[in-house]
């Protein structure tokens, strides 16, 4: 738990770049998480901050937060896990069989929703950028990462809020799609 | 009654999209802001579009500012339904023209709660 | 196993016996998910097991919580929004006119949950009443303690903000404060909130202009619920306005009130001389 909290009284007085790690604790990114797995995946859908070891076949989405504070809002599971979520995340609405493209666009979208929240806790104006895919992304600094292991179901999910330094992506086309808010 | 879904994530519009159904609305689904203007320029103007902000193409303040341009469609409520959360978001939203915000993640329930303040709510609906 | 018809038409008119709801056929879902805990509970593998099990030998500690699981509501905004119109159309008006300029109107908030009735009619004041925040003061009370500290703190998450307060409402009245939002100082100042056990004597409160005692009654058997309205009816003005529930009425409970008819909704008036 980080007990500091930002009064804004760093930025005005030096230029030194903002850290994540004075900006938001791993508490307030789990219950963001928690509150989208309730509305969304299940009233008893429980996200357990338990560490569960690094998934196997992982596959992460997320979406840039360009502000203030830059960075990335990640989610990683194991494939197996995405597809889970992804029928739960439609439930009734579901297709017989889910396609490679729903499980995608569901993982996206769960991150698009933790990440919009992360960013409206976080000093603004931020634009949010769309939901990407592909393997793990490379680790941000540890300076100016949030890192939530934790358990849905069992399986390991973890989230990290990293900043930008560390972010390099590789996506499935290459080809990173953004369409910046304008401020 | 008619409600235009539009959202990027294919996911999320048929989650919206089966909501409104279940509450007995017809529901048609656009990908981004350029699709849903499409399908109002068609002809097809529902009372009621639920729409993302953040989208390729066109985004949804796009979409609203572009459907408030034309006063043909000033009947139309737009309802904005993203995780676009900051207060000073919402207050553009509205700035532009929307009429309702749901911020996700939300929950069924939270869809027929906003409907039922817009008046929107078909009337054989009981909770 | 899914909930067979049989377990589903008991269920349904058990709750409609206990709480005048009436539970629409494809509502099924909703029973599945609100007894799913207490099936599981007592291990259990499904609802209809457990729908089987108490039918056949009812307890009623089962059947009320039965009743509770399928009848409390996530509290939202605007709940049932016609006793609010009410209230700024109809009855602050009438109140206006008949108090003196610098009498503070009380105003009850009887089963206030988690804050979003008192802060609802709050919110309503504030704009549509020149200097509101000293002209009335709202009570707020529960039964919860735990309920009266989140009313204190008038501070509300992501998922209750979702449900039903009107987005130019959010933005006028609230901020954001974390990953939640917290409702204006002024509106805070407006409202005390406190503890209160609706079934036990009353403490010394009021007298109040306007009381909402919304969805507590259907919990409580005849003798308490006649009880509970002779009680709030001591702590009101003769010229008040009650409202309850939208499933509930003094009609054949207690004689001593009279039913106006306000827009879309009913409100209850102490009757004279009773």
């Amino acid at each position: 738990m980080n007990e500091f909290h930002d009064t804004g009284e760093r930025r005005r007085s030096s230029d030194t770049p903002l850290l994540i790690t004075d900006l938001i604790d791993e508490e307030t990114v789990r219950s963001i998480a928690q509150e989208a797995w309730s509305a969304l995946i299940g009233d008893d859908e429980f996200l357990v901050p338990l560490p569960g070891g690094p998934p196997d076949d992982a596959v992460s989405s997320w979406v840039d937060v360009v502000g203030p504070w830059t960075g990335t809002v990640v989610l990683t599971c194991s494939r197996a896990t995405a597809e889970e979520l992804a029928r739960c995340l439609l439930a009734e609405h579901a297709p017989p069989v889910l396609d490679a493209e729903d499980v995608h666009d569901a993982l996206g979208e769960l991150a698009n929703v933790v990440g919009g929240n992360v960013k409206a806790v976080l000093p603004g104006p931020s634009a949010l950028g769309l939901p990407e895919l592909g393997s793990i992304p490379a680790a941000g600094p540890p300076a100016d990462t949030c890192r939530v292991d934790l358990l849905w179901r069992g399986r390991s999910l973890t989230i990290t809020v990293q900043g930008s330094a560390g972010a390099v992506h590789i996506t499935p086309e290459n080809n990173p799609q953004k369409n910046e808010v304008p401020l | 009654m008619r409600a235009l879904v539009i959202d990027d994530s294919k996911v999320m519009r048929r989650i919206v999209a089966g909501i409104l159904e279940g509450l007995g609305y017809e529901v048609q689904q656009a990908g981004h802001g350029r699709e849903g203007l499409d399908v109002l320029a068609g002809g097809w103007v529902p009372e009621l579009v639920c729409v993302d902000w953040n989208m390729p193409v066109m985004d949804g303040l796009q979409f609203v500012s572009a459907v408030r341009s034309n006063p043909t469609w000033r009947h139309v409520t737009i309802m904005m339904v993203t995780s676009e959360s900051e207060h000073g978001q919402i207050v553009r939203a509205l700035a532009a023209g929307a009429h309702e915000y749901v911020i996700k993640p939300f929950t069924a329930d939270a869809i027929r709660d906003k409907l039922a303040l817009l008046g929107l709510l078909p009337q054989d609906v009981v909770r | 196993m899914t909930l067979t018809a049989t377990s589903f038409d008991w269920v349904r008119a058990l709750v409609h016996k206990e709480s005048a709801i009436v539970l629409q056929p494809g509502k099924e879902y909703l029973v599945e998910a609100r007894l799913l805990p207490m099936a599981r509970e007592r291990g259990l593998p499904d609802v209809s097991h457990f729908v089987e099990t108490v039918r056949h030998r009812p307890d009623p500690d089962s059947t009320r919580r039965i009743v509770e699981a399928l009848t409390t509501n996530e509290t939202s905004w605007f709940r049932d929004g016609d006793p609010f119109t009410a209230l700024t159309s109809t009855v602050m008006p009438a109140l206006l006119a008949a108090r003196g300029p610098n009498e503070r109107l009380q105003i009850w908030s009887a089963a206030c949950s988690s804050g979003q009735e008192p802060y609802t009619i709050a919110m309503l004041l504030q704009d549509s009443l020149p200097n509101a925040t000293s002209r009335v003061s709202i009570t707020a009370t529960d039964l919860s303690r735990e309920m009266v500290a989140r009313t204190r703190a008038g501070r509300f998450s992501q998922l209750e903000i979702n449900r039903g307060l009107p987005a130019p409402m959010l933005v006028r009245h609230f901020t954001r404060a974390g990953n939640e939002w917290e409702v204006a100082a002024p509106l805070r100042r407006m409202v005390t909130a406190s503890e209160c056990n609706l079934a036990a004597p009353l403490p010394r409160m009021g007298p109040f202009d306007v009381v909402y005692l919304r969805n507590v009654l259907i919990y409580f058997d005849l003798p308490t619920k006649q009880t509970i309205l002779r009680r709030v009816r001591e702590l009101m003005r003769p010229d008040s306005w009650l409202f309850l529930g939208a499933a509930e009425t003094t009609l054949g409970v207690d004689d001593s009130w009279e039913r106006v008819v306000v827009g879309r909704s009913s409100a209850y008036r102490p009757l004279k001389g009773k």
